[in-house]
This record gives C-alpha cells, sequence and structure tokens, in this order.
C-alpha cells in the first residue's frame, strides 16, 4: 500500500527527471511540484500535530528490503520546513530559470526530505547523496570563478564525506544485518564495543561535513560565499537541516550514550564559538553570514546532543532553533543579494531575522535560547552556558555591525523576490507566537525517545 | 480588561506604521493617554484617592506559545507606573511638531510602551525576561533610527550583555525554586543563588547606567532623536531601578546576597558604585561642550543618586532614592526635551555656540530653568527634598567616603547646570530670527515640571505613593505629613524651607537692583565684569572653554574611562577573531585533513575515553 507521505519523495523525483522533456515550461512545473510538496508536507505535518501519532509506512516489500519511512514529530516538523521554504523561496528566485536550475532544484528538496522522513539509514544515504550532488551543481550554477571554486571544495569533502557514511553504515550492517533505523536501535548493544564506536564516528564525521560542524566545514564560506542568493538560501534550510536532523537521529535514536552525547555538546560548543568569532571581523556579507550559520549550527547540535540525554526542555529548544535559523537566515542570504538593504520591506526583513537570530521575543529565536538555557542549567553545564553567552554578545557585535553597514537607500529587488523573503522571515514570529512548536515538541518521538 | 489594554497598545502600535505623521501622533497620544486610566483606577487600592473605578483586573494570565504568562499590579510595579507611563503621552505630544515625518518613531515607542507596561505587570521570571527582551528590541530599533556606527553597536551590544546577566539569573533561580513565580522564590542561601542575584543585578545596572556598565549611554544619548532620550533617560534606566527594587527589596534578593557572603556587606558595594559613578559622571559632565553628551552624563550621574539610596538601605535613603527617581524622571526627559526643541529651532548642539534664546524662546527657558532647579536640587522644586533625603541618610549611617562624594557631585550638578543655562539661554543673543518652539512641545515640556513644583510644597504625598510598596517590601515608612517629613535627625518642613528661601533672595535681590553696571573697554578683563560694547549695549558671550581650570585639572585623571577599556576588549576580539579565521585557509587539502583528524579524534575519545 503507498501511503500518501511516500509522494513527497516520489513526486519531485519523478517530475525531476521529466524535466528536460517540457523545457519551455519547466520552471512552471517545478513551481508546481513544490507547491504540492509543500501541501503535502502542511497535511503531515498537521497530521502528526492533530493524532500525536508517529507513523511507520511500508512501501513495497516487507523492511528489510521495501522503502521504510518512519515520520514522528521532528521529520514532520522538518518536512515541513524544508518544503514549505523550498516552495516560498522558489517563489521569488525561479522565474524565468532554465529545466536544469529547476530540476537541480526539485532534486535538492526531494533529496532533504528524503532524509528526514526515510526510516532506513541506507535510503538516508542515497538521499544525502541525492542532496549533495544537486547542491554542487546548484552552487556552480552562477558560473563564475567563485561558484566554481566553492562547488568544488563542497564536493571534495562532500565525496569524502559519503564515503565515510557509507563505511559507517556497512559496518553496522556487518555486524547487526540490518538496515532499519528503529532494528539497529534496539539491538545495538549487540554490536562489540569498538566497532560500534567507530561507526559511529564515521557517521557523525559523514554527516557533520553536511551539517557544517567544526572542524569539517571548511567548504562552508566558500560556497555560500560562491552561490547565489536564492541557493545559499536553500542551502541554509535544506540540505544543512536535513543533516542537522540526520545527527539527531543518529543521537536520539541510535546511540542515546553519555560518551556521545559528551563528544555531540563538546563539538557543538566548539562550533558555536569559533563560528561566531570567525564571523565577527568578516567583511564580505555573505562569508559572515556563512561563519554565522556554523555557529547557528553549533548551536542546535548542543540543543540536540542534550535532547539525547532525554530532555525535553533540549528537544524543544531544538525545534526553535531550527525554524528560528532556517527562517532568519534564508532570509538573510536572499537579502544579500544587494549589499545594502534598499526599501523598507528589505529593512524590516534584515531587522527581523537578525533579531530572531539574536533571540529577542516573541520570534523563535527567543524560546531556542531559553528552552536550551533550562537545559543546559538543569545539567549545570557552567561554562557552555558562559560560552553560549559569549558567542551571543559576538553575535549581537557583528550583526548590529552588519546592520549599520547595510543601511541603504533606494529601490528595493523586485515584487517576487521580496514577498519571498519578507514571508520567509515572518514565519519565525508566527511559530513564536502559535503553540504549534510547544504542542508538537512534547510528542513523543519515534523510538521511544 | 488588561490583555485588551495590551492588544490594543500593539495594534495601535501596527497601525501607526501606516499614518501620516500627524495622524500618529493623534493617535498614539490618545492610545496611550487612555492606558494612563488603568494607574489611576489602581490608585484607590494602594492609598491614594479613589479616582474612578473602571474595574481594571489586578491580576490575569496570558498564553503565548503554548506558554501562560502570569501578569498582576502590585504597589511597587503602580508606584514605578506612576513615574515612567505619563512620560509616553507627553512625548508623543512633544513629537507631534518634532518629526518632519513618521518613519518609524510612533511604532517603536508604542511597542517601548507595551514592553514598559508588561515588565512593570510581569509577576513570574519569564514574563518580565520576555517583555523586557521586548524592550530591548524596541528601543534598540530607536536608537537604529540615528545611522550612528557608535551608538548602533554599543546598545546592541550592551542590551544583548544585559539580557544574557538577567536571563543566567533567571534559569538559575528556576532551577533552585522548581517554578517561575515571584512568589515562590526563596532565600536560598547558597553560591548558585549569590551569583544568581549578582548576575541580575549586573544586567540591571546596565540599563540602570551604573558605571562601568554606562560605556554605551554617552554614544546612545547623544546621537538619538531627542523625545526617545527623553523616555530613555527619564523612563528606561528607571526600569533597571525597578528591577534592583524587586530582585533586592521586594524579591528576597538581598538575604540570598547578604547570607551567602556575610562578611562583605553588598549593599554597601552598591552604594560605593553609585557614589563613585555619580562622581564621576558629574566631573564628566562639567567638561562636555555637546549639550546632549553633557545631559548623557548628568543623566549617569543623578541615576547613580538612586543606587546610592538602594545600597545605604535605611528607609529614609530608600524613600530619598525612590524620590529622587521619580524627580528625575521628570526634570531629565524636560531637559532633553528642552535641548531637542532648541536644536529643532537652531539647529546647533555645542553649547560654545548657542546662546541667548532665554529672549527669543522664553516658555522653553522658562522649562528648561524650573528642570535645572530640580537638578541641582534648588529648594523651588522637589529635587531638593529627595536629596535632602539622600544626604541626611548617608550622615546618619557616617558613611564617610559616600557622602563626601555625594557633596561633591551636587556641587558639580551646579555647575554643569549653570553652563547650560549660561551657554544656552543667557548672553549674547545670537540667533535673533528664531521663533519660540512649536506649541506642542512647550505644553509636554510644561506638563512635565508640573510634579516637581507641586511635590516640593507636599512632598509627603510621594512619600503616601510609596508607603504600600515600601510596606509590602518590610520597610519601615519614614513619619510624614503632607507637609513635613520626620527623620531621625532633623525635621523637613517644606513651608519653613521655602519661606526661609524667599526671606534670603530679597536681600540678594535688593544688591541685584542696586548694583552699578560697569562698563568697561572690550579689552579689558581685569574686572571681569559684563563687558558691554560701548554703542548697542550687547553683553558678549564667552562659553568656550567654560570650566577651563577644573577641566585642565581633571581630564587626565578621567579620560581613560570605561569606554576605554571596553575598546580594548573589543580590539582584543578583532585579532582573536582575525586568529581564528586563520583556520580556514581556503586551501581544500587542508580541510580534508581536518576531516581525518576530526575522525580520529572522535574514535580516539570514544574508544580511549
Amino acid at each position: 500500500m503507498v501511503s500518501y507521505p511516500v509522494l513527497l519523495i516520489a513526486v519531485p523525483l519523478l517530475i525531476a527527471f521529466l524535466l528536460p522533456l517540457s523545457k519551455k515550461y519547466a520552471s512552471s512545473i517545478a513551481f508546481g511540484t513544490l507547491a504540492f510538496n509543500m501541501g503535502l508536507s502542511i497535511a503531515l505535518f498537521f497530521n502528526v500535530y492533530g493524532s500525536g501519532k508517529t507513523y511507520e509506512i511500508i512501501a513495497g516489500f516487507a523492511p528489510p528490503i521495501g522503502i521504510f519511512l518512519a515520520i514522528d514529530s521532528l521529520s514532520a516538523f522538518m518536512a515541513l520546513i524544508i518544503n514549505l521554504f523550498a516552495f516560498i523561496n522558489f517563489y521569488g528566485i525561479g522565474k524565468g530559470k532554465d529545466y536544469k536550475f529547476s530540476m537541480l532544484y526539485l532534486l535538492a528538496t526531494a533529496g532533504s526530505t528524503g532524509i528526514v522522513i526515510t526510516g532506513d539509514i541506507f535510503n538516508m544515504f542515497v538521499f544525502f547523496e541525492i542532496t549533495a550532488v544537486a547542491s554542487y551543481a546548484l552552487i556552480a550554477s552562477k558560473k563564475n570563478e567563485k561558484g566554481l571554486e566553492g562547488a568544488i571544495k563542497y564536493m571534495v569533502l562532500g565525496s569524502i564525506a559519503s564515503s565515510f557514511i557509507l563505511i559507517g553504515i556497512a559496518l553496522i550492517y556487518s555486524q547487526l544485518k540490518s538496515l532499519n533505523l528503529y532494528d539497529i536501535a534496539s539491538r545495538i548493544q549487540n554490536m562489540s564495543s569498538n566497532l560500534k564506536w567507530i561507526s559511529f564516528s564515521f557517521l557523525l564525521t559523514g554527516i557533520g561535513v553536511e551539517a557544517e560542524i567544526f572542524p569539517l566545514n571548511g567548504w562552508v564560506p566558500d560556497a555560500y560565499q560562491g552561490a547565489s542568493s536564492g541557493i545559499a538560501s536553500l542551502l541554509s534550510f535544506g540540505p544543512s537541516k536535513a543533516a542537522i536532523y540526520a545527527i539527531a537521529r543518529i543521537l536520539l535514536t541510535i546511540f542515546p550514550y553519555h560518551s556521545t552525547y559528551e563528544i555531540a555538546l563538546y563539538i557543538g560548543v566548539i562550533t558555536l564559538v569559533i563560528g561566531e568569532l570567525a564571523a565577527f571581523m568578516q567583511e564580505d556579507v555573505k562569508r559572515m553570514l556563512a561563519y554565522s550559520s556554523i555557529g547557528q549550527m553549533g548551536l542546535i547540535l548542543i540543543a540536540v546532543s542534550l535532547a539525547s540525554q532525554g530532555l525535553k526542555y533540549a528537544l524543544m529548544a531544538a525545534f526553535f532553533l531550527i525554524i528560528s535559523h532556517a527562517s532568519a537566515k534564508s532570509s538573510l542570504f536572499l537579502l544579500s543579494k544587494d549589499e545594502k538593504m534598499n526599501g523598507i520591506a528589505e529593512k524590516y526583513t534584515g531587522i527581523l531575522s537578525v533579531l530572531t537570530l539574536i533571540g529577542m521575543p516573541p520570534m523563535a529565536g527567543f524560546w531556542g535560547k531559553w528552552y536550551l538555557m533550562l537545559a543546559s542549567i538543569s545539567y549545570r553545564l557552567w561554562i557552555v552556558i558562559i560560552l553560549i553567552f559569549f558567542s551571543g554578545i559576538v553575535e549581537a557585535g557583528y550583526f548590529a555591525r552588519y546592520l549599520y553597514r547595510s543601511f541603504g537607500e533606494g529601490g528595493g529587488e523586485e515584487k517576487r523576490y521580496k514577498a519571498a523573503m519578507v514571508t520567509i522571515a515572518t514565519f519565525s514570529i508566527i511559530f513564536g507566537l502559535l503553540p504549534l512548536i510547544y504542542k508538537i515538541a512534547s510528542l513523543q518521538l519515534w523510538g521511544g525517545v | 480588561m488588561l490583555d485588551i489594554i495590551l492588544a490594543e497598545l500593539i495594534i495601535t502600535a501596527i497601525i501607526t506604521f501606516f499614518l501620516g505623521k500627524k495622524l500618529a501622533a493623534i493617535f498614539s497620544l490618545a492610545i496611550s493617554s487612555l492606558t494612563l486610566l488603568a494607574i489611576l483606577d489602581w490608585a484607590g487600592n494602594f492609598g491614594f484617592f479613589k479616582a474612578i473605578n473602571l474595574g481594571i483586573e489586578s491580576h490575569m494570565n496570558l498564553n503565548i506559545a503554548g506558554i501562560t504568562l502570569h501578569l498582576g499590579i502590585t504597589p511597587l510595579s503602580w508606584f514605578f507606573s506612576l513615574m515612567i507611563l505619563p512620560l509616553f503621552p507627553l512625548i508623543m505630544l512633544y513629537s507631534y511638531s518634532f518629526f518632519k515625518e513618521n518613519n518609524g518613531f510612533y511604532p517603536f515607542m508604542m511597542f517601548a510602551f507595551t514592553a514598559t507596561f508588561g515588565i512593570l505587570l510581569a509577576r513570574d521570571l519569564l514574563t518580565f525576561f520576555l517583555f523586557w527582551e521586548m524592550m530591548s528590541w524596541a528601543s534598540f530599533l530607536l536608537v537604529y533610527r540615528s545611522r550612528d556606527r557608535g551608538a548602533i553597536i554599543s546598545y546592541l551590544v550592551f542590551s544583548t550583555f544585559a539580557a544574557f546577566a538577567i536571563l543566567f539569573g533567571i534559569i538559575i533561580l528556576w532551577q533552585q525554586n522548581g517554578s517561575l513565580m515571584f512568589s515562590s522564590i526563596l532565600p536560598i542561601t547558597n553560591f548558585e543563588g549569590f551569583i544568581a542575584i549578582a548576575s541580575i543585578l549586573t544586567g540591571f545596572a546596565v540599563k540602570a547606567v551604573l558605571m562601568p556598565l554606562h560605556a554605551w549611554a554617552p554614544f546612545v544619548y547623544s546621537k538619538c532623536d531627542e523625545p526617545f532620550v527623553a523616555f530613555l533617560s527619564g523612563g528606561l534606566s528607571k526600569l533597571g531601578y525597578y528591577g534592583m527594587f524587586l530582585f533586592l527589596f521586594s524579591l528576597p534578593g538581598l538575604k540570598m546576597l547578604q547570607g551567602y557572603m556575610s562578611n562583605v556587606s553588598w549593599q554597601y558595594l552598591i552604594a560605593v558604585i553609585g557614589a563613585l559613578s555619580s562622581f564621576t559622571a558629574t566631573m564628566l559632565a562639567i567638561m562636555q561642550d555637546d549639550l546632549r553628551k553633557l545631559l548623557a552624563y548628568s543623566s549617569i550621574g543623578q541615576l547613580g543618586y538612586v543606587a546610592i539610596g538602594f545600597g545605604i538601605g535605611t528607609p529614609l535613603a530608600i524613600t530619598g532614592a525612590l524620590f529622587h527617581a521619580f524627580n528625575h524622571a521628570f526634570f531629565k526627559a524636560v531637559l532633553f526635551l528642552a535641548a531637542g526643541a532648541v536644536a529643532y529651532r537652531t539647529g546647533k548642539w555645542k553649547i560654545s555656540e548657542l546662546g541667548g534664546l532665554a529672549y527669543r524662546m522664553p516658555f522653553t527657558f522658562l522649562a528648561a530653568l524650573f528642570a535645572i532647579f530640580a537638578l541641582a536640587s534648588i529648594p523651588i522644586t522637589s529635587g531638593f527634598a529627595a536629596k535632602w533625603l539622600l544626604y541626611e541618610a548617608a550622615i546618619e549611617k557616617k558613611y564617610i567616603f559616600i557622602a563626601p562624594l555625594m557633596l561633591i557631585a551636587g556641587v558639580g550638578a551646579f555647575l554643569y547646570s549653570f553652563r547650560i543655562l549660561y551657554g544656552v539661554f543667557l548672553g549674547e543673543n545670537r540667533y535673533p530670527h528664531v521663533k519660540e518652539a512649536p506649541k506642542s512641545m512647550v505644553a509636554a515640556m510644561f506638563i512635565l515640571i508640573l510634579p516637581l513644583i507641586i511635590f516640593v510644597i507636599f512632598p509627603g504625598y510621594i512619600l503616601d505613593a510609596m508607603a504600600p510598596a515600601l510596606k509590602a517590601a518590610g520597610i519601615d515608612v519614614v513619619k510624614h505629613t503632607p507637609f513635613v517629613i520626620q527623620t531621625s535627625l532633623a525635621k523637613y518642613n517644606t513651608i519653613a524651607v521655602l519661606i526661609t528661601l524667599i526671606i534670603a533672595m530679597i536681600p540678594a535681590f535688593i544688591i541685584y537692583k542696586a548694583r552699578k553696571h560697569r562698563v568697561t573697554s572690550f579689552e579689558d578683563n581685569y574686572l571681569a565684569g559684563e563687558p558691554y560694547e560701548l554703542h548697542g549695549k550687547v553683553s558678549m558671550h564667552a562659553a568656550h572653554n567654560f570650566y577651563k581650570p577644573l577641566e585642565d585639572v581633571s581630564r587626565p585623571y578621567f579620560e581613560p574611562g570605561a569606554i576605554y577599556y571596553f575598546e580594548r576588549i573589543y580590539d582584543g576580539l578583532k585579532h582573536l577573531s582575525n586568529g581564528i579565521r586563520r583556520i580556514y585557509t581556503g586551501f581544500v587539502q587542508d580541510y580534508a585533513i581536518y576531516v581525518i583528524i576530526f575522525l580520529l579524534f572522535v574514535v580516539g575519545w570514544l574508544i580511549w575515553m
């Protein structure tokens, strides 16, 4: 039986490969597909939200062989963000783009969605590959030196990463003879201790490259700088968020140990501090935003690692930080098309996004900060808290400078582009005010976490 | 009803985005004055007269993002709302003619108003922090209008620092008490509780511009729109002191501080910080030639007195501190508004470039004069009564370090107020074609000086208003009648003070009238009289290097102040940042090696740890 969440992956993949048949209407068709996907993801989100249940969907054959989807509150939420923002972003940038661009955009979206809704670790690897390959090409699609440089760096590191992920999966499979995440999670104790840790390290390193974790994120500044604004925006809400989801899945479901939690926490803190400090003196806007993204990913990783110890507040913080970072950073990247913030809509988008990232109420970033603090004080992580505060102040410093420098006069962007930017930024307020996330984050995750 | 008021304020803020400038001013003036009805309505509950009965409830809960926010009015928040909230409608009235266009001032002021209201009503830690942060961004957006680099960066960085310091304390309190309600905070005396309260007080000190956390104030106060600065200095700084009072006295903060480390008197430390702050800032204010910078340092200096009062901690001192805070809200707002009015007409900020405006702008002059009386604590206004109480409290406690500093700062306040008075309003009339400030501006300033004049005669009424707040915090109320404040050392009788003042004025007036103007030549500076030109009788104006001898002596000691050290920290961060960016070499080979090292590190950590 094919249930409708499968369509979230199947439809865009199918359409993407059919796009060359109709080159003339490619971007309109892609737009329609993204709209369909968005509708589907909204339906899925409210289905999980309303019933409070997790979904396990098997397409075709029995689990070890067939495609296996596992959808819980976290994956429904991630699917919603990715598809919603992909649609809005494409509305802003997709008009008049050729079929190659539309195709790659659909592939990146479908791949990211696949990562978050699959329940099978090998499928996750496949979707990582799809997303990564589409992203290399999208970054290079600007066809200038910077774009190519970024794409090549990303490609080199991405290839290493995917081979590492594959090695990690192979190690697990060699021991447990299973690829089903839930199955692996329930039998992980049977693995020999050393192999368990080695496979975890390979998985963390491989996915960490995509999730922009320090020191695996060498490609990030160049790729974001080289990519066009719309693609940088896509990268910041799509692939990177899907990768942090994958890390969350691995930490929460498969390896909820104390040692893995500790290492993820420390890496998160280091990533946060290094990213924010590197952004502090960065003159180029896109590079600054890229470094800032690194810092924010570190913050999300801290929340995720705390959540793996069963702290509900940390999970809530992760939800809020993901939405705040996705909406604020994407709109800031869209805004970075010009050096200056021209026009009123641009100015307020910039200010709103910056305030979200700094964590001002009633935006989602505030709740992220708040719950993260509640979670870290429960474990009395004084140094972590102080470093979070320190990097928050550094962040305020460079964003204040950004706001000061980029104040511009004159006409703004074209209407569609502006509308997309403003809408994406507004979601941080919507999710900050409505009790949606509060309720969905208090649901139980798949696998009983 | 409370939720309706809050919703109404937010909706007003959003609507004013789209209105023309006059309409936006009138609309926000009307809505913000309506909210004052709530204060009047609550007046009956706190020993004041029973004014109107609207039935505005004093407690309610709100829900956002799945969280319940607790709001409620207490005697303390009522007294502070009496002090802060009236500023808003008057600032809107003033702004009616001040701004040439509506480009974001009114909406953000309305957001700031909402946030102030929320902070005062908050009854749990989260609500307090939420509205505090809302205040941070609303005021930041108003600072952003200035487009001044120093102002924007320093304000956002210091606000974030303050917010994090407060958040740090709040989460520790939450962890210890298991609840966010104010009412459930227990006086647990351990190291963590101590850190929590110290950190919260540090956060408030930023908004209360206590040195050395004042470093943002000179930038922000001197570059933003005057109506906003009037609120910043008059209202926002009081919120810092509201927080301090709330956590120190109403909540068991003081017990948590003293209980953990009882061998150090933390209250005395607060008083010393306040005294040093008011002394240093006063000395710096004397040196300023920019009118706005002068007023900025003057604010820092005057607000130090409130901290001194909290630090001395006797009922008399706290009464004096709250009274002084009340006065400061009004007189400093008037001074900033008057400075704005002067700049509105002349476009000049430097005192040495102004002069003689008393002839052209008599009403602005009169309002500023009364504000200066209050600032320099001359008994015609209530500024005198408040400082009298503070001096007396310091003397009563025999604080031989603090009392002299306060007195020097008091004299210093007189010196710089005279510089304003002489440099801006008296002397040669340099702007013969300037007109009086627009009517709405003058009206706003005159309404603001009313309380200063009323409460010089009836200081007892202010004590009545703060009495329930003091009682609720377990502090005795100083004995008083409307005219007399009875203290342990003496009796402060307003009638006696006023009569003495008038009697003392008579001989001075006679001497002034009987004095013969000596006309000397322009070059003759020996007599130090007012040099009249032989024809035309124009008094000369010399506001350049006004207090040069004093400045020459004190500048070396005060110049490399806190701002210098914050700039060094900034430089240090720059170097750190540039160093860290070297990690990103730009060579993909290096990045690949990083990946391998990371993998080995994680494997090693997990296997051997």
